[in-house]
């Protein structure tokens, strides 16, 4: 029979201890008025100081070994980590894809001098990072970058324009996926490079883009000739497409793509006798279930298994629930619930909604990772 | 460090044995099903797996159990499911036999079924009831305690039956005598019906990942338009999504089954995890048996297609021991008692 998912895995002691020092330090926050827990905080809650207080408890760069400045532990461990201060609706959006992205990227494909450059800075909170893939023309379709890097003495030039650059405004550093060479409508996916960019450089403009709740998270990020020296090439020149796509699983199968809203959920819960306790129990269910995949595809990961189709798996379905808990919240509750704070995270969660399915590969993309896998493309 | 040598999921369990029990259940597979009068038990079938020893895999050695655990009963029920075999496995076994050495009661090779009975000695939808030799009764006594005792089946009023998929039930009613019972505590009663269930939600998901089986082969293989229709995006994402809500259910009873396989786990964590497996099996059964038939087309309609041995089980099955939607309000109790601040810990331990 076919089974996408990689065997089912359960929390050692070890990792059950860490999950428990990880919710009492996030519980003595939120007790001291550091931050009030909120839905979607991996995009959205930017907080450096969260960011630098989590550092020093040893929880950001913890995959990164011990010589570039991290802690040398396990993908589990951070797994466990990130899943408790997400849960918890913690604002770990500052560090978030300098952790999750930029770091594993940069072990795996960076030269040295990078690693020793950036991680130690990653560790420590004090490095924020941004990637920029999509373009104004190019969207699910990644292959149709036109952003050009042409060689020049010393290094390369970039022109072009990223968007939906989450973060850019405050970020430091970031990955550019550029064309480096003409494109051969034969192998589309040829001829793509990827470039670390400080976001400080000369020719680089970042300009928002607002949220339809006015919110800025989003960013256009204008490159008119941009001077990247060869030193910043990330991995190898055409090489590119391999690099950002060879990671994917590790951003769709993670907890962040069935907890954005979980502190919705959770209000639900405590809202009184909202009449809805089958739709909650539901999705209470799901939740659970999700934690569970997330956590098999977590251990596979570990373990440098093909997850790509789980990962999939886990983004659907997961990406969906969290739009079906702010939809719930919505249908549940009225412009006046006698609750401003329940009503309050139902308006952010329905705002932020609709991106929850987009993100890190459309739904609809990701069926079709599915169907692939199954053999049906 | 100790080693753990028990299994406590399916993907655990000996390829070996998964092998084993897969050649002898294909060898009489699929049960033939009649649209009128249902299945009929297949004792041939039965007497080789009792030789076998899969017949009482998770009884004790010294009263002629194998001694295995819930994973490999759960492996042995998945590949029942999925080859469409219908057999009181889990009743007479994991259910029933459990139930009489949980009491101090003995267990033999006698088919059997059991049944928790109401104040009024009634019972409805007792699996394989007319089929089984002894039903073992579990009932409220009048002082309040629950009470077993191991019966022959003669011995109480029965009306046959058939679930949606053919499978032999009964309503059956027992006159009661209290002194006539084992007295039990009734914490070993709530077990006994999460027990229940919990097979419930394990046969579904192995039925469900057969159909998922079926649809696949069926979509790369049926050409219309010049091209198999699995090339259709539309048809892809049909077939996506009964992937996708097998995988939830999986994950669901795997994790119930490991929680189940826990000595001496807490009663209201064994509860959160059989109805989180319940729920997610349950609405993953709606998902898939609709996209499945629509993808089939009309031939997946019909008897002579194999379809409707995975899809009528699967439904059956999550109606019983609960509806779907009464295990989501189990789900919602659990979360209510806990509250927000407690769900967490609830849901990841």
């Amino acid at each position: 029979m076919t089974s996408l998912l990689p065997p089912p895995v359960a929390d050692t002691p070890e990792l059950r201890t860490l999950r428990r020092d990880v919710r009492t330090f996030v519980a003595g926050q939120v007790a001291a008025g550091a931050f009030t827990p909120d839905v979607d905080t991996w995009l959205n809650g930017f907080d450096p100081a969260f960011s630098r207080a989590l550092a020093e408890q040893g929880w950001l760069g913890m995959t990164i070994p011990t010589e570039y400045g991290g802690h040398g532990r396990t993908f589990l461990e951070r797994f466990v980590v990130t899943e408790e201060l997400l849960a918890a609706g913690a604002p770990v959006a500052a560090h978030w894809i300098a952790d999750r992205q930029a770091a594993p990227s940069l072990l795996k494909f960076g030269t040295e001098e990078q690693k020793q450059r950036f991680l130690p800075r990653i560790t420590r909170g004090e490095l924020f990072w941004a990637i920029g893939m999509s373009e104004p023309d190019s969207g699910s379709d990644l292959a149709s970058v036109r952003t050009r890097a042409v060689q020049v003495d010393g290094g390369w030039r970039l022109t072009g324009t990223k968007v939906w650059t989450s973060g850019a405004h405050h970020a430091h550093a970031f990955f550019a996926l550029a064309r480096s060479a003409p494109l051969d409508p034969a192998h589309r996916h040829d001829g793509l490079s990827q470039f670390i960019v400080m976001l400080d450089s000369p020719g680089v403009e970042i300009r928002p883009i607002h949220s339809m709740n006015g919110a800025h998270h989003f960013n256009e990020v204008h490159f008119e000739d941009v001077f990247v020296p060869d030193d910043l090439v990330m991995g190898e020149i055409g090489q590119g497409w391999h690099q950002v796509t060879s990671e994917l699983s590790y951003e769709r199968s993670g907890p962040e793509r069935f907890l954005s809203s979980y502190q919705l959920l959770a209000a639900l819960v405590d809202a009184p006798s909202t009449g809805a306790d089958q739709q909650i129990g539901q999705y209470v269910a799901r939740t659970a279930a999700l934690h569970e995949m997330s956590n098999s595809v977590a251990s596979a990961l570990e373990h440098h298994h093909d997850v790509s189709s789980a990962a999939a798996v886990v983004k659907v379905l997961g990406t969906a629930l969290e739009g079906d808990v702010a939809d719930l919240g919505d249908v549940l509750t009225e412009d006046d619930p006698g609750d401003p704070q329940l009503r309050a995270l139902v308006t952010r969660a329905v705002m932020h909604r609709p991106g929850f399915t987009l993100r890190g590969g459309t739904s609809e993309v990701l069926r079709g990772v599915i169907a692939r896998e199954l053999g049906l493309r | 460090m100790t080693t753990i040598d028990t299994p406590v999921s399916i993907a655990e369990v000996d390829p070996d044995l998964i092998a084993t029990m897969r050649e002898v259940l294909s060898s009489s597979a699929p049960t033939p099903r009649d649209p009128d009068t249902g299945v009929e038990f297949d004792q041939a079938l039965w007497d080789q797996l009792d030789e076998l020893g899969l017949a009482r895999l998770t009884g004790s050695e010294e009263s002629g159990g194998s001694g295995a655990g819930w994973a490999e009963s759960a492996a042995l029920l998945t590949q029942a499911a999925s080859l469409a075999v219908a057999l009181p496995l889990a009743e007479h076994d994991l259910l029933a036999g459990w139930l009489l050495t949980s009491a101090g009661l003995p267990v033999d090779a006698d088919l059997r079924s059991v049944a928790v009975l109401d104040a009024d000695g009634s019972a409805r939808a007792v699996p394989w009831a007319p089929v089984v030799s002894r039903i073992v009764l579990a009932w409220p006594a009048g002082d309040g305690g629950w009470r077993v005792a191991d019966v022959p089946a003669t011995s109480v009023k029965l009306t046959a039956d058939t679930n949606l998929a053919g499978e032999p039930r009964g309503e059956i009613t027992a006159t009661l005598d209290d002194s006539e019972g084992v007295p039990v505590p009734e914490d070993l009663i709530r077990r006994l019906q999460l027990r229940a269930a919990l097979v419930r939600a394990v046969q579904v998901a192995g039925a469900l990942e057969r159909t998922l089986d079926l649809v696949t082969e069926h979509v790369t293989t049926r050409v219309q338009f010049g091209r198999p229709i699995g090339k259709f995006q539309a048809v892809q994402h049909l077939v996506a999504d009964i992937a996708a809500e097998t995988s939830l259910a999986r994950a669901a009873v795997d994790a119930a089954v490991r929680t189940v396989a826990t000595p001496d786990v807490d009663l209201a964590e064994l509860r959160f995890r059989v109805a989180v497996a319940r729920s997610c099996a349950g609405h993953a059964a709606s998902v898939v048996v609709r996209n499945s038939h629509q993808a089939l087309g009309a031939i997946g309609t019909t008897l002579e297609h194999d379809l409707h041995r995975f899809t009528l089980p699967a439904l059956a099955w999550r109606a019983e021991y609960g509806s779907t939607a009464s295990w989501d309000r189990v789900v919602a109790d659990s979360a209510l008692s806990v509250g927000s601040d407690g769900l967490w810990e609830l849901i990841a331990g």
